[in-house]
């Protein structure tokens, strides 16, 4: 129990921090972001005065991180100028549809992981596990981008697939079923830019830790009384090997991100990548913290979700965590 | 040695990559801003060494492009013209390295523009931008890198030798870099600069901003290795001598974190050039007229362009041998240091 | 006669458990007293834990005693400033048990002899070189290794570089912290010869710290025995093989003896 407390103070910690950098990156910007604003005909000059006001872009950095740290606290994240609304339910949105896009790709990429690595560890070295090796050495060499907008082109020479969007026109006209084919088809190029660019790493570190597992000499024990090879591989070994394998989890999901800001932006997906974008070349300076904060959360979430996951999975930690 | 065989190889091999690079005036038949605005949009030309009777000749040629009857976007050989290829040739004037004045081309044609890979909007020689082009990338890349490093072997000689509050503090924030997603850092972090900067301006920025994002893991191995050499019986000697802290750094413990530093520099370089790709495609980095491999790539974003124009993607492909190169490389040196242990099965390792 | 060291109530307290609100300390010198004369060997005996290594750093200014004085040639050091500490630091010297850690692996034998001179800013490169081939030859290494890499030599080779590195300085004492405790026998044999020729020719004092009372009986006039962060009995080599007074020389002796007449032996080498 005390390590999921830790944990937790660790998760909020580097929520503080995250949040603390950027707000601190913010100041970098030279000239108040009220001077631009000023300069733009659309913006009523009492709602600047409001905004000064209320953002007390007048005290000092610290004075004004703690303010803005209040306000996130009671979920006002701000004014976007560019859209002329609160921050809030614009990140919202977006966020929702970044989550389905990172959720089934992590999903899918450890489904293909998993098996892929464990096959090629328990038939480490022979023919199989080295196409597999050369396969992944090969994607590996092949960065986000290329990978991202080669498979762009192929879908528009193929035309198999929809090259941007969510959703086709007339989606609301729609019968479920015919929703949920219009949102998978739209789905699958950034979903399998992404797995592509995450399945290398992930393949290599499941063969890595499964076949340090399988060499290990409680499992050559248990082989030697019999048990039948998939119990072995499944009962034992993955179970051994779930330590490093949630880590890893926790870890890729950063990389997971970084890489859906990029896909989605190649392939115009409507989530938080191309408001951030958008943001930073509009000098939308809320849009901006708020959007990087926003994926801080689920970053630290998801580090959290691992951390449960293995508290839960391996025994050793829940008998360390009280001699801490 | 077999180990020492591999290395050998792969730096060799970036060795001449970096050097083509290096050399784009030499390789490059053209200067990448000369413009021809008659021929815009033109896909690879095909060099022949048989014409279209059937005849063999000696030395290669092309047939430029020209519009199909009724078309606005077909292109056929003009196999009425053929021009020679010749190399070693003179054309448009240059700086080798930036220094030598030349003008002297690996190849060229006389009559008619060769366009190998193509050309963009304006006319402009693929081939040449692109040779061009990496010579920004790939600085862009050196050069954060060496920020990043000496960032990072700083901080990490100063937390790992003077230990207490001042290592918690730095550990716990190079752990706050480490954990989060660098892309986003790297967005935060150029997102605040100035924007609309001249191009060496914004490629000084690119530099900045890259360097500092990464400095966290480096350090955290060059403490890794300070907090052992340390404690090592001949730093002790030394200091019996009355050695200064600066001494026992700079002659001790400096070099044992050499192997780190290296393997950590063949990593991350290759990153750093992606991570200049990436910001130049989406507008944040290197503004044209200069050219790197990402604002080469921008074009792209147009829905015309990526339908019509597939050798615009070509850009993209050049920063693959050079991944294959690094990445080599630091697997090399990773074996030869036996730095880390991901795993000595898993072959290479992107951490 | 003034001794060459003395030290009285040396104390040196180590922090224990978690660092993080945990203050118990370990007490590694628990109030040590010792007298050195010059030009003689005494012999500091205990077991692993004894405090043995703790009290040559305190004597080579490696690490600060918790409470306790010492004087080097009748000045008192408890001073120990940085500035102050460099001009003492040549007079006393350490050699450390294992030459594969003491000395830098990559560095070559005449850089790691004429390294205490380059730290002290002496001579010039030359001058430097000179005198670290003299010290080779003091310790019996061919000029020819000089240019060799500390990781390419022998066990022996390298505990005689340490030990020429030790004399580089011209010191007045050397501690020897298990210096002989990693050789092999024929090898440990050999340095200790060389260390006694080196004492007579050059006038050293040796603090000589072991394990092992073979050893002890072999090189020291003197022989302190050290329990638990204090010494709890000292005296002539002879007397203290003979008639040791207190249990922990008593257990001491009868680990290391193999016959009852072997102590008297050895006193007469």
């Amino acid at each position: 129990m005390r390590y999921l407390l830790r944990r937790t103070r660790h998760a909020v910690f580097l929520l503080f921090g995250a949040s603390l950098l950027t707000f601190l990156f913010s100041a970098l910007t030279p000239g108040s972001y009220f001077d631009e604003m000023r300069l733009n005909p659309q913006i009523a000059p009492e709602t600047i005065a409001a905004l000064r006001a209320q953002y007390q872009l007048d005290r000092p950095l610290p004075v004004r991180y703690l303010h803005w740290l209040n306000a996130v606290a009671h979920g006002k994240l701000g004014f976007s100028f560019a859209y002329n609304s609160p921050v809030a339910p614009l990140l919202w949105v977006r966020a929702q549809n970044t989550l389905l896009l990172t959720v089934t790709a992590t999903l899918l990429a450890w489904a293909l992981a998993l098996p892929l690595g464990v096959w090629s560890a328990a038939r480490f070295g022979g023919p199989p596990d080295r196409v597999l090796s050369w396969t992944t050495a090969a994607l590996l060499v092949v960065p986000d981008l290329v990978l991202a907008l080669g498979l762009l082109i192929l879908a528009v020479r193929t035309g198999w697939f929809p090259t941007g969007g969510m959703v086709s026109v007339g989606f609301e006209e729609l019968s479920p079923l015919q929703k949920f084919r219009d949102l998978a088809l739209h789905m699958a190029l950034p979903v399998f830019a992404l797995v592509l660019a995450a399945l290398p790493m992930l393949v290599r570190h499941v063969r890595a830790s499964v076949a340090e597992v399988l060499n290990a000499a409680f499992l050559r024990a248990a082989r030697s009384h019999g048990i039948p090879h998939a119990k072995l591989i499944f009962g034992y070994a993955l179970r051994a090997a779930a330590n490093p394998l949630i880590s890893l989890f926790g870890f890729s999901l950063g990389t997971l991100l970084s890489g859906s800001l990029l896909v989605e932006v190649v392939m115009s997906w409507p989530g938080l990548g191309p408001l951030l974008l958008e943001a930073i070349l509009a000098r939308d300076l809320y849009v901006v913290i708020g959007g990087v904060l926003l994926s801080m959360i689920f970053l630290v979430a998801g580090n959290l979700f691992a951390d449960v996951l293995l508290y839960w999975a391996d025994p050793r930690i829940r008998s360390t965590a009280s001699t801490e | 040695m077999k180990l020492r065989g591999k290395f050998t190889k792969w730096f060799v091999f970036l060795v001449l990559l970096h050097c083509v690079v290096a050399g784009a005036g030499f390789f490059a038949p053209y200067n990448p801003a000369e413009q021809d605005r008659q021929r815009p949009y033109l896909p690879p030309m095909r060099i022949h060494c048989m014409d279209a009777q059937g005849d063999l000749h000696l030395r290669p040629f092309f047939y430029p492009l020209r519009l199909r009857e009724g078309s606005f976007e077909q292109f056929e050989e003009d196999t009425g013209t053929a021009v020679p290829l010749y190399f070693f040739t003179r054309g448009a004037d240059y700086h080798l390295f930036g220094i030598v004045p030349s003008r002297l081309h690996l190849f060229g044609a006389a009559g008619a523009r060769i366009y190998v890979l193509g050309s963009d909007a304006y006319g402009r020689d693929q081939l040449s931008r692109i040779l061009f082009g990496g010579q920004v990338s790939l600085l862009a890349g050196l050069l954060g890198a060496g920020v990043t490093m000496l960032l990072g072997a700083v901080i990490g000689l100063a937390a790992g030798y003077y230990g207490g509050w001042r290592d918690d503090l730095l550990m716990r924030v190079a752990e706050l870099f480490l954990a989060l997603p660098w892309l986003y850092l790297l967005f935060a972090l150029r997102a605040f600069l100035p924007l609309s900067v001249g191009p060496l301006e914004a490629f000084l920025l690119v530099v900045v901003a890259i360097g500092l994002v990464g400095w966290a893991r480096p350090a955290r191995l060059v403490r890794g290795v300070v907090l052992t050499v340390k404690e090592r019986d001949f730093v002790r000697a030394a200091r019996g001598f009355g050695a200064s802290d600066i001494y026992l750094l700079r002659r001790h413990i400096l070099p044992e974190t050499a192997s780190v530093l290296l393997t950590q520099a063949a990593i991350l370089v290759p990153q750093f050039v992606l991570a200049e790709m990436t910001l130049s495609f989406l507008g944040l980095g290197v503004p044209e007229p200069m050219s790197s491999w990402g604002n080469l790539l921008a074009t792209l974003q147009q829905y015309s362009v990526l339908v019509s124009y597939w050798w615009m993607y070509l850009p993209a492909l050049a920063i693959v041998p050079f991944f294959l190169g690094y990445l080599g490389l630091a697997s090399a040196l990773q074996e030869r240091f036996d730095t880390y242990k991901i795993s000595e099965k898993s072959g290479w390792s992107r951490t | 006669m003034q001794p060459l060291l003395k030290i009285e109530n040396l104390v040196k307290h180590y922090a224990a458990g978690r660092s993080r609100g945990s203050r118990r300390t370990f007490a590694a010198l628990d109030g040590v007293s010792l007298s050195i004369a010059s030009q003689t060997t005494v012999a500091l005996v205990g077991e692993s834990g004894s405090g043995k290594s703790t009290l040559a750093l305190c004597i080579a200014c490696l690490e600060r005693p918790t409470s306790g004085s010492m004087w080097f040639e009748g000045i008192d050091v408890a001073v120990r400033e940085e500035a102050q500490l460099r001009l003492l630091r040549p007079q006393i010297q350490l050699v450390f048990q294992d030459p594969a850690s003491s000395l830098n692996p990559h560095w070559t034998a005449l850089e790691l002899v004429s390294e205490p001179l380059l730290v002290q800013r002496r001579f010039d490169r030359q001058e430097r070189e000179r005198k670290a081939l003299d010290l080779l030859d003091r310790v019996a290494i061919s000029r020819k290794m000089g240019g060799r890499r500390a990781d390419e030599l022998s066990g022996g080779q390298k505990q005689r570089i340490a030990i020429a590195r030790a004399l580089a300085l011209e010191p007045k004492l050397i501690v020897l912290d298990e210096a002989l405790s990693g050789l092999d026998c024929s090898v440990a044999a050999q340095i200790s010869n060389l260390l006694r020729e080196l004492q007579s020719s050059l006038g050293l004092t040796y603090l000589f710290i072991t394990h092992d009372f073979l050893m002890a009986a072999h090189l020291a006039d003197q022989i302190a025995v050290m329990d638990r962060g204090r010494i709890v009995e000292s005296g002539p080599t002879e007397r203290i093989l003979r008639a040791p007074r207190h249990e922990a020389t008593r257990s001491l002796l009868a680990a290391t003896a193999r016959f009852p007449e072997t102590p008297s032996v050895l006193v007469n080498a």
